[in-house]
């Protein structure tokens, strides 16, 4: 007599097929997006000390969800500059003269590290605002009216992000979980919405969090969740594939 | 729809997620939610505990695991409240289960309706069956202690052994609904699973590809190191449980809007 074994396959059901998360098809099927290249693009000014570049021309409803405005300018950072450039909608003028950025030199920026965006970072960024997500970086007010700060000298891979931050108190907060926190909030990502605004975006839909080599531990995750009130996504990046993970703390429903 | 379930977990739900993972439960055929709600686990559980302890059953301990003899309507019990695994064999007039060391304790220690014996002696208290499972198990109080956590909120619990994982765990019976979570069990001072990404990407995977969700269950048994010879140390353990889960921005997008 046979025992049975209740539990029936699975791959005969919808659901299973709908869960299973083989984007494989994605990355080989996927047509290539058709670029264009505009003449006439928006244009913006590269400045070095600050990180970031200053728009001096703008065309097009992609600023109502890229840069950062102050005293009524528009700024943006090194990602959203380079994924303009990239997608043929931005050209980024150099800080001294008018020579068009290259693509190369921009690269570069960005593999080093510097101006609060590596790599992987703008792998993310990429990824998601070319399906239409709104990204910006976590802790940078989309639009006040304080002057542009300076890019913290310190601000580099090991900090945790808030670099714009003006809570004194939230700061002291920040620098004593540095010890255990390797995993840090990089960008706030909304859903697709054509009716964004930057002087009221709401809450991020969830923060997009790198914990690097290592998946985030249990006592790094609580540290961040206290800090953000958003859900938590951490990106893992391999090969150029970008996949998200929450870590959800629940507490199982006692059953009848 | 928000089942209970939803409502009275205590996380931060991400819409786009909750529309492509239903939160409710998946039960196997028209009626089947009706029959479970009509026979909590709960009560049948009592009901075996109650039998078990009439008839003194008896069982004995092995390397790997506790074979007990019961009537066959007792038998029938242990099935539908799912403890052990029925052996086959041609006695009419009693059944031979064989219980896994968590099921046996939890049977022993907590409902207290079994005796077991080891060598040849039934056993009076439980520090003899603590140690010497714990001789035969590393890493069993752990293990025991997430799976009495789940029974005590009367889920179900099953190896988890064909999906990877320690247990699966169900609302009701296996014949009745598809098991929802997938469980993990990790020990807070342990840290040995799901120490790279590659085995997040795994587990995360193969427990989506059933159906389930992924639980993590981190057991801190910590607190009380000197009575770690006693199961009294358990009551000093803390359970704490994570769901993970992948997201795909593809299927997550509410407005086709591109910048």
């Amino acid at each position: 007599m046979e025992e049975k074994d209740w539990e029936s396959s699975p791959l005969s059901e919808k659901e299973a097929v709908l869960l299973c998360y083989d984007d494989e098809e994605y990355q080989f099927g996927a047509p290539v997006p058709k670029l264009q290249f505009r003449v006439g693009s928006s244009k913006a000014r590269w400045i070095a000390e600050l990180g970031m570049a200053e728009v001096e021309v703008k065309r097009g409803k992609l600023w109502t969800t890229t840069g950062i405005i102050r005293t009524g300018k528009t700024f943006c950072f090194i990602e959203e500059a380079v994924y303009l450039s990239e997608i043929g909608e931005l050209q980024l003028l150099g800080d001294e003269d008018d020579v068009v950025i290259s693509l190369k030199d921009l690269y570069r920026e960005i593999a080093e590290g510097k101006c609060g965006c590596c790599w992987e970072n703008y792998e993310v960024y990429r990824y998601l605002k070319g399906l239409g997500y709104i990204l910006g970086r976590h802790g940078v007010p989309w639009t006040t009216n304080d002057v542009v700060n300076t890019t913290p000298s310190d601000e580099d891979e090991s900090l945790c992000a808030g670099e714009f931050s003006q809570d004194k108190d939230s700061i002291t907060k920040l620098l004593s979980d540095m010890q255990i926190c390797d995993a840090r909030p990089v960008f706030d990502v909304y859903l697709p919405n054509s009716h964004f605004k930057k002087s009221s975006p709401g809450e991020p839909s969830f923060v997009a969090c790198f914990s690097g080599d290592s998946p985030p531990s249990k006592e790094e995750i609580e540290v961040l969740q206290k800090r953000v009130a958003s859900p938590l996504m951490f990106c893992h990046i391999v090969e150029g594939r970008a996949s998200f993970f929450s870590f959800n703390s629940i507490d199982l429903l006692v059953l009848p | 729809m928000l089942t209970k379930l939803a409502i009275n977990e205590s996380i931060k739900v991400i819409l786009c997620v909750e529309r492509l993972i239903s939160m409710s439960p998946r039960w196997k055929w028209k009626g089947a939610e009706a029959k479970a709600l009509a026979e909590p686990v709960s009560k049948t559980v009592s009901e075996l505990q109650s039998s078990l302890a009439q008839t003194e059953a008896s069982g004995f301990l092995s390397s790997c695991n506790v074979l007990l003899s019961v009537e066959p309507e007792q038998a029938d019990l242990l099935d539908r409240c799912c403890f052990g695994r029925t052996v086959v064999s041609a006695e009419k007039d009693k059944r031979w289960i064989k219980l896994s060391f968590e099921e046996a304790f939890f049977l022993f220690y907590k409902l207290k309706c079994i005796k077991i014996s080891l060598h040849g002696r039934s056993l009076e208290n439980e520090v003899a069956l603590w140690r010497s499972m714990r001789s035969f198990k590393t890493n069993f109080a752990i293990s025991y202690k997430a799976y009495s956590h789940l029974r005590s909120k009367n889920w179900i619990v099953r190896s988890g052994l064909q999906y990877g994982v320690d247990f699966v765990v169900y609302r009701h019976h296996p014949s009745l609904v598809h098991s929802e979570y997938a469980v993990l069990v990790q020990s807070i001072s342990g840290n040995d699973r799901l120490k790279v990404w590659s085995d997040i990407h795994c587990s995360v995977r193969l427990t989506g590809s059933v159906a389930k969700t992924l639980l993590v269950l981190y057991v801190n048994g910590n607190v009380n190191t000197e009575n770690m010879n006693m199961p009294l140390c358990l009551k000093d353990y803390t359970v704490e449980e994570q769901t993970i889960r992948r997201w795909s921005p593809e299927l997550s997008r509410e407005d086709e809007t591109r910048t």
